[in-house]
């Protein structure tokens, strides 16, 4: 260990990490070895203290003005320094500012374009219901105003006395309607149903409700010799007619 | 107050960045700065130039000094004789002249253009064996490595190391700290 210590300060090292004229990594090994070993830190600290004294030996006196003329320039740096610290804090807080905006109008446009997405998609449904709508005007209009229509009267049986509807059948257009007038007054749970039977199957029409469907005319499936019919229902509808619950039936 | 309690209320202020330790460095230790920096660049306007600023990078790197790698002196030492080593570089580089180093002249005892008031000192002072005076003013004021020492001043390594060594250790025989305090004050005075 000795040795080693001696080789190292044998070596000019030392001398020149007093200097700073070292590399990085010979600074590192120096630190090593000051850190490591007493008698390196010993000979280091030596060193120094012989630099300062042979340095002490060259002292002249400073010129007069001197010190103002350096406390005035560190004085000056100071203030361009707070100055540019200003600078650069107002510039962070523009650019949060920026930051922040950014942020704001990206989740604005984000929201903008859901928005819009779901515009579009309201729009396109709208224009399928009016197409689909124009199309059953159409045809009611064509069985209404065709001279082979027939109508047909229907009114309730003694379950929905106050039942009033009107169906009419094409056969040349292959198209049914039917336009339920008055409603009979039914409990608070129950409903009328509008079903059909075609080629033996039944075939659930929907729900008639009170207030939209007196004006419209409800299609009806077509087929030769179906029979319509209307039945109670409880609230909400059913899967299969009850047929019990028969309050009119239309053949057509 | 003593001089590691000085040194030590100093390095608190540089890292409190207050402006008073700049003047307490510049009372403390701009002669001998002042003085390395001579030595250097051989050059009044040119020392004052380097001392002025050394002393800003001083301020400026007041953040990056470890009091526990090297004592204030031997930081300040290094900032002042590398920034009057750069300048006279730099100087040297924008002349047109073809520059020729004299060795004998730039490692010869130079009190030229000095205050003739301090000259009876730096004798007094200069008491250490001329040999070993140009070993160390040529490694700690010219930046020469030992190994450009030798080269320049054609002496062999080995003794460019010993006349090192035994340089220093005569420099603290002859200027012990109480001597060279007495004299620092009579420069001061």
């Amino acid at each position: 260990m000795q040795e080693k210590i001696k080789i190292f300060l044998d070596t000019d090292l030392l001398e020149k990490y007093l200097l700073d004229a070292t590399t990085d990594l010979e600074t590192l090994q120096v630190e090593r070895y000051i850190a490591m070993y007493p008698e390196v830190r010993k000979t280091y600290n030596e060193l120094q203290e012989n630099l300062e004294i042979f340095a002490k030996s060259y002292a002249l006196k400073s010129p007069e003005g001197l010190k103002e003329k350096i406390l005035s320039n560190i004085k000056a740096q100071n203030k361009s320094k707070r100055k540019f610290m200003n600078y650069a804090i107002a510039a962070s807080f523009v650019a949060i500012f920026c930051a922040a905006a950014s942020y704001f109008f990206y989740h604005q446009n984000l929201n903008l374009q859901e928005e819009n997405t779901v515009v579009t998609n309201q729009i396109k449904l709208l224009e399928e219901d009016m197409k689909q709508r124009l199309e059953d005007v159409r045809n009611q209009f064509i069985v209404l105003n065709n001279p082979l229509t027939k109508k047909y009267t229907v009114t309730g049986n003694k379950k929905a006395k106050d039942l009033k509807a009107v169906a009419y059948v094409n056969p040349v257009k292959k198209l049914s309607y039917i336009n339920v007038q008055n409603l009979p007054q039914l409990k608070d749970d129950q409903c009328l149903q509008m079903w059909a039977e075609v080629n033996g199957k039944m075939i659930n029409l929907g729900v008639i409700k009170e207030t939209n469907d007196k004006d419209n005319l409800m299609a009806l499936p077509y087929a030769k010799n179906a029979v319509g019919y209307i039945t109670i229902e409880p609230k909400g509808g059913n899967e299969t007619p009850t047929v019990d619950n028969i309050v009119a039936n239309i053949a057509y | 107050m003593s001089a590691p309690l000085l040194e030590k209320h100093i390095i608190e202020l540089l890292q409190e960045r207050n402006e008073k330790a700049i003047s307490l460095l510049y009372e403390n230790y701009s002669n001998t700065l002042y003085g390395v920096a001579y030595k250097v660049v051989k050059d009044d306007a040119l020392a004052q130039d380097v001392l002025q600023e050394s002393f800003v990078k001083i301020w400026k790197k007041a953040d990056t000094y470890d009091p526990t790698k090297a004592k204030l002196f031997t930081w300040l030492f290094r900032i002042t004789r590398n920034t009057a080593i750069d300048k006279l570089r730099s100087g040297k580089s924008k002349s047109d002249k073809e520059i020729q180093i004299d060795v004998s002249d730039v490692y010869k005892l130079g009190v030229e253009g000095i205050n003739p008031e301090l000259i009876d000192m730096r004798e007094n002072l200069l008491k250490i064996d001329l040999k070993y005076q140009i070993v160390l003013e040529a490694l700690f004021f010219e930046g020469m490595t030992q190994q450009e020492a030798s080269e320049e001043l054609d002496i062999p390594l080995g003794t460019i190391k010993s006349r090192l060594k035994i340089g220093l250790r005569e420099l603290r025989k002859i200027y012990g700290e109480p001597t060279l305090l007495l004299c620092l004050t009579y420069l001061i005075l």
